[in-house]
Formats: C-alpha cells, sequence, structure tokens
C-alpha cells in the first residue's frame, strides 16, 4: 500500500471545512464532485474532523460534525470559516487560465468569467496580468465552421513550402498553443490529419457540405512539435553564441555547445525554403558543417536575393 | 518513523487552529504542552517534528511567522497572523465558480495549481469545458514575480549577464512568451523583460516599496511586434511585396500600412522600423518575394547584408 500523501489532504481538509460552515446541509456526494474526491475519502475526511480543535481538546473546543440525512454540518470551527489565501501560483494559474479564455472571440466580456476574474483581482491585491492569445481575422470563421462540422476550402500559405494552396478541410477542432491558434482537422486535399496556423489562413469558404463528427480525431491538445520524419534530409550547423536561440527553439537531433560558447546542431530540414530562410537570417552567425552539398545553401539563396537589388 | 499519517494530519489540523487563534505567539515548549497529538518527549526529536511540521505547512502557502521573544533568553516564537492566513471575503456566486472551472479546464497550464486555488475558493462547481481550447506555456520563476507583483515588492534579477532593478507593475503573455514589465530603474524607463531569459531566481524585495501608476496596462509595455520593439532611431521604412504573398502581408500589417496598390497585384507597404535586426528577419522571411525600397541606409544594410553572405567562403 502507498503511503498517503499528508499534504494534498491537510490543503483538501482547510479548503473542505469553510466550504461546509458556509453551506450547511451540502450532500457527500455534492462535497466529492467539487472537491474531487471518492465519497470513501470525504467520509474519512470528515470522521478526522471530530479529534480536531483547539487545546485543551474538551468537547467544547472540538470541531462538532453531523450528518442528517445525508447533509453534512459542522459547527466550532469559526476558526476555519474563511479559506486559506490563494498561493502566488494558484492565483497565476486562475487569472490566466480566465483572462486567456476572456480574450477568446465570443467570450462574454460582462459575463459571471468576467466578474468572477474582477473578485479575484482584488483578492489578489490587484495584480496586472494580461494574456494576449491574439486573434486571426479567420479565427472566429473556423471556431463557427468547427462548432457546426462544416467542411471549408481554405486558402493556405505554408510557410515551410513559400507556397499559398487551396484545400478543403473538415475543421475538427481550433485551439491555442504555443501563442498562437492552430485548427486541426481533416485535410482533403493530402487525404490526411493536419495541423495548420490560422494566422496563414487567407479565406475561408463555404462548401455547403457538413463532414461527420464521429470521424473527429481524439480529443487531446495535438502534438505540436514538428516531427522530423527518417527521409527529411539532416543539417549540421555550427551557431555563433547570438544564435542560441535557435537550439531553444527548434526540435534538434542533437546539441553541442563548445568551448567558445558557440553550438554545433543537428536540424531536420523539413523543407529547403525553411533553412535557406534561417542561414539568410542568421547570417554571419550560421555556417552550415555538414552534408557538403548544403553548405553554399546560405550564400546561393542570397545571391539570389540579391540580384532584385540591382548594381547599387 | 512510526507516526501514523491519521495523527500527524491531525495534529497538523490542531497546530493550524492553534496558531491562528493565538492572541500572542507560542515557543515549541508551549506548542508541546497544548497541541495534540504530542510531539515526542526528547527535544532533539520534538525539534525534529516540528520542523517537519512547519515545512509541510509552508509548502501548502500556510504562513508561520517566527518571532523572537525577549526576555526569555531570546527565544523563538510561532504564530499564524489572520490576515497571511485568510483569503479575503470574495463572495463567488455558483455561475462565478462554474466559470472559474471552464477556464481552468478550457485553458491548460501545466501543474495542478488552478484546480488547487479554485478548491480553496469553492471547488468545481457545474460541468467544466468539453475539450481543452487552449494551452499556456508556465515559465519556471514567472510565480514568484506574479507575487511580486502582487505585493509591490522590487525585484533583481540577471538578465543577459547585466543585474536589473525593477518595480514590477504586471505580467503579460503575449506570442507565447511571459513578460514581466515596470519601472526599470538602471534606465529610469518602463521596460519589459522576457521571463524566459531571466538568469536564475529573481530576488524579491519588501513588499509595498512602490505604487504602480494608477490605470495602467501592463499589455502596452510590452510592444505589439517585435519589429516595433526596440532602440534604434525609428525609420519609416517602404517594403515592395510581390502579388504571390502581398494578400499575406496585408492582413498582417492592415490596410493602413499600404502605401501603394500595383496593377500585378504587388503592394508598397509602410513600417515604422525600431529594431533593424527584426525588420531584416521580416524581409528574409518573405525570401523571394520582397524589397527593401527606402530608405536608402535600409535598403544598402539589406544590400550589404547578403553581399556578405553571398560571398562568404562555405567554411569547413
Amino acid at each position: 500500500m502507498s503511503r498517503p500523501l499528508v499534504g494534498p489532504r491537510l490543503q483538501r481538509v482547510l479548503a473542505l471545512v469553510p466550504w461546509i460552515l458556509a453551506h450547511p446541509g451540502v450532500t457527500i456526494a455534492e462535497l466529492a464532485t467539487r472537491f474531487e474526491v471518492s465519497e470513501l475519502e470525504l467520509e474519512r475526511d470528515l470522521e478526522l474532523l471530530p479529534m480536531c480543535g483547539l487545546p485543551p481538546y474538551t468537547a467544547d473546543r472540538l470541531i462538532d460534525v453531523s450528518v442528517i440525512d445525508g447533509g453534512v454540518e459542522i459547527r466550532l470551527a469559526e476558526y476555519f470559516e474563511r479559506p486559506l489565501r490563494l498561493a502566488p501560483a494558484e492565483g497565476l494559474a486562475l487569472l490566466a487560465a480566465g483572462r486567456a479564455l476572456l480574450a477568446v472571440p465570443g467570450s462574454d466580456p460582462n459575463g459571471p468569467l468576467a466578474t468572477a476574474l474582477a473578485k479575484l483581482d482584488d483578492a489578489l491585491g490587484a495584480p496586472s496580468l494580461a494574456v494576449d492569445v491574439g486573434a486571426s481575422d479567420q479565427l472566429e470563421r473556423l471556431q463557427d465552421a468547427a462548432a457546426s462540422d462544416e467542411r471549408v476550402e481554405i486558402d493556405y500559405y505554408s510557410f515551410a513550402r513559400d507556397e499559398m494552396t487551396t484545400r478543403v478541410i473538415d475543421p475538427w477542432r481550433v485551439f491555442h498553443a504555443f501563442g498562437t491558434w492552430y485548427v486541426a482537422g481533416w485535410c482533403h486535399r493530402v487525404d490526411g490529419e493536419r495541423l495548420f496556423r490560422v494566422d496563414r489562413v487567407r479565406a475561408v469558404r463555404a462548401t455547403g457540405e457538413r463532414f461527420d463528427p464521429d470521424t473527429r480525431g481524439d480529443d487531446e491538445l495535438r502534438d505540436l512539435v514538428y516531427h522530423p520524419s527518417a527521409d527529411d534530409p539532416r543539417v549540421k550547423l555550427r551557431l555563433a553564441p547570438a544564435a542560441e536561440w535557435v537550439v531553444e527553439s527548434h526540435p534538434h537531433e542533437s546539441a553541442t555547445r563548445r568551448k567558445n560558447g558557440s553550438w554545433d546542431v543537428v536540424l531536420a530540414v523539413s523543407e529547403p525554403a525553411w533553412l535557406e530562410r534561417l542561414l539568410v537570417g542568421l547570417g554571419p552567425d550560421a555556417t552550415v558543417v555538414a552534408p557538403p552539398e548544403l553548405v553554399g545553401l546560405g550564400a546561393s539563396a542570397a545571391r539570389r536575393l540579391r540580384a532584385r537589388y540591382g548594381t547599387t | 518513523m512510526g507516526e501514523r499519517v491519521a495523527d500527524r494530519l491531525e495534529r497538523l489540523v490542531n497546530l493550524t487552529a492553534t496558531l491562528l487563534e493565538t492572541r500572542r505567539p507560542l515557543t515549541l515548549d508551549e506548542l508541546s504542552e497544548r497541541v495534540e497529538p504530542r510531539y515526542p518527549e526528547e527535544l532533539a526529536a520534538r525539534r525534529r517534528q516540528f520542523e517537519r511540521d512547519k515545512e509541510t505547512l509552508r509548502e501548502l502557502g500556510i504562513p508561520i511567522r517566527v518571532e523572537t521573544l525577549d526576555g526569555f533568553g531570546a527565544e523563538q516564537a510561532y504564530r499564524i497572523h489572520p490576515d497571511d492566513y485568510y483569503l479575503p471575503e470574495l463572495e463567488l456566486t455558483e455561475a462565478e465558480l462554474a466559470a472559474l472551472h471552464v477556464a481552468v479546464t478550457a485553458v491548460r497550464l501545466e501543474g495542478d495549481a488552478g484546480r488547487e486555488g479554485l478548491a480553496k475558493l469553492g471547488g468545481l462547481a457545474g460541468e467544466g469545458a468539453d475539450s481543452p481550447l487552449a494551452q499556456l506555456d508556465v515559465t519556471p520563476g514567472l510565480a514568484a514575480l506574479f507575487d511580486a507583483v502582487s505585493r509591490h515588492a522590487p525585484v533583481t534579477f540577471s538578465y543577459r549577464g547585466d543585474v536589473r532593478h525593477l518595480d514590477p507593475y504586471g505580467v503579460v503573455l503575449r506570442f507565447g512568451h511571459w513578460y514581466v514589465v515596470g519601472h526599470d530603474h538602471d534606465r529610469e524607463a518602463p521596460r519589459a523583460f522576457r521571463v524566459d531569459r531571466i538568469d536564475g531566481e529573481a530576488e524579491l524585495g519588501r513588499g509595498g516599496a512602490f505604487t504602480p501608476p494608477e490605470g495602467i496596462d501592463p499589455a502596452d509595455y510590452v510592444r505589439a511586434d517585435p519589429m516595433t520593439y526596440g532602440e534604434d532611431q525609428p525609420v519609416d521604412a517602404h517594403v515592395l511585396v510581390d502579388a504571390p504573398r502581398a494578400g499575406w502581408v496585408v492582413d498582417q500589417l492592415g490596410d493602413e500600412a499600404v502605401v501603394e496598390r500595383r496593377a500585378d497585384g504587388a503592394v508598397v507597404v509602410a513600417l515604422p522600423v525600431v529594431n533593424r535586426a527584426a525588420f531584416r528577419s521580416w524581409v528574409v522571411d518573405l525570401l523571394d518575394h520582397a524589397e527593401v525600397l527606402s530608405p536608402p541606409e535600409l535598403r544598402a544594410d539589406m544590400v550589404a547584408w547578403l553581399d556578405a553572405l553571398a560571398g562568404a567562403e562555405p567554411s569547413r
């Protein structure tokens, strides 16, 4: 049998008592749902309380718990009348989640979430916390389409390949992660599950068709990190210390920090355009070490881009 | 060693109640005489057990104050100040609790802090959200900075090798990154710092040490676009964007940025540039579809950048 942890149980007891004090007659079943615990565990928590109280632990100093017709009542626990303050991480998590949801198009700016957050702000000393989830032109349109199982045609800009495409998709769901909005769904052009960045969707057109909601993929947020396939070419780059962010922000096969602070990193290359951007953008801070056929890629891209500036 | 969980739990509840209820701080001797189940008789074991309890309470955010009693050989005594313990009266309605339940189920953050906080406010009301809508990252060290914002405590931290002193006015999540914003004492100016770029932990000063200006919006401190976030002398740049990317760029910058629409579908857009590196990388991301037209120095910058790269000998 694993040893039950004291901390979480104590935390629960200290949250339960004020709630029962404020809602005498609440049922065990309701408490169990509210506090995410089994009825059995809850009963054990309630059995503990009559042994607790203040010195000298005489009957008039011990917490009095009674269960009458399934309703729980507590007396003699005035000192637990109000719950414990929120820890900084708890206040932060509640405000961040609430503000993010409130920022999503379609949220009621004056509804119960907004008033709850205003009360929390007050309780936490009016800390300033802002969450910007960004809004793209097509976000609401795609949300509506996902909500009504509407098959749509989109114009989509593929950043990695640097090309504009038109495709019919079944938008399963729209969600926000890593600071941007995505739509996950079935792409009829490639006949497969795909993830699209909403800010790269240029236009959404109705097809007049619905998709079968049962064909939706699972409910969990997709794993958004680009998964290199075994056939994608690999490139080994040497990065100056100033380009360290590349190591932080791109999935890589390996990364080694050298004595002088520079990095050797091996990346999978999904599309040449992606590597060209990276190399031209980084300039002298990045050098291709291998393979030989990619060593000149940055220079040749630079020459190509340079051509349109003529002789200056 | 030996002590039953139920006994320890019982004592922790009693210890919390006793420390909350007392009008004066209590020494460990006094607590040992009062609180049941009793602490061990033996002094070292008693001290050890009490320290363990204190640590458990501290981890749960129960703030025990340690005060030194004069006249008793400077003995330490303990209490919980009601103001440190009690949640201010919130009077959340059932609908508000249900809305917060939806928020913590729809917007995922690492860890359980949201649900734990919600338990203190009254637990899970209503149904919650059917499926997650957003995933937010929480940067290590963010909770401490948020605490500093709440308590008006100045912070000191190391940022890209420099020590910075900040009166933190708020925290902001934008483009997937958390920023702490406020008044920077080293620059005597408003500044935003990316929390994931702070080295190590921020040090918090005394609470109530500053008053944030009235009616500030912390989001204003984090400029909307990395290109407009920098310290270069501002310059208006004109960029020609070819037809295949024109719509895309106009969506991004807004119609007001368009200074010319050409017959072939290309556009010329104007951008205020205060960060030349960010501007260059924006233009490079458009690859073959963009050209810097003016001012001459930005055009020359781009040409020099491309020339240097085009002429660079591949190293081995």
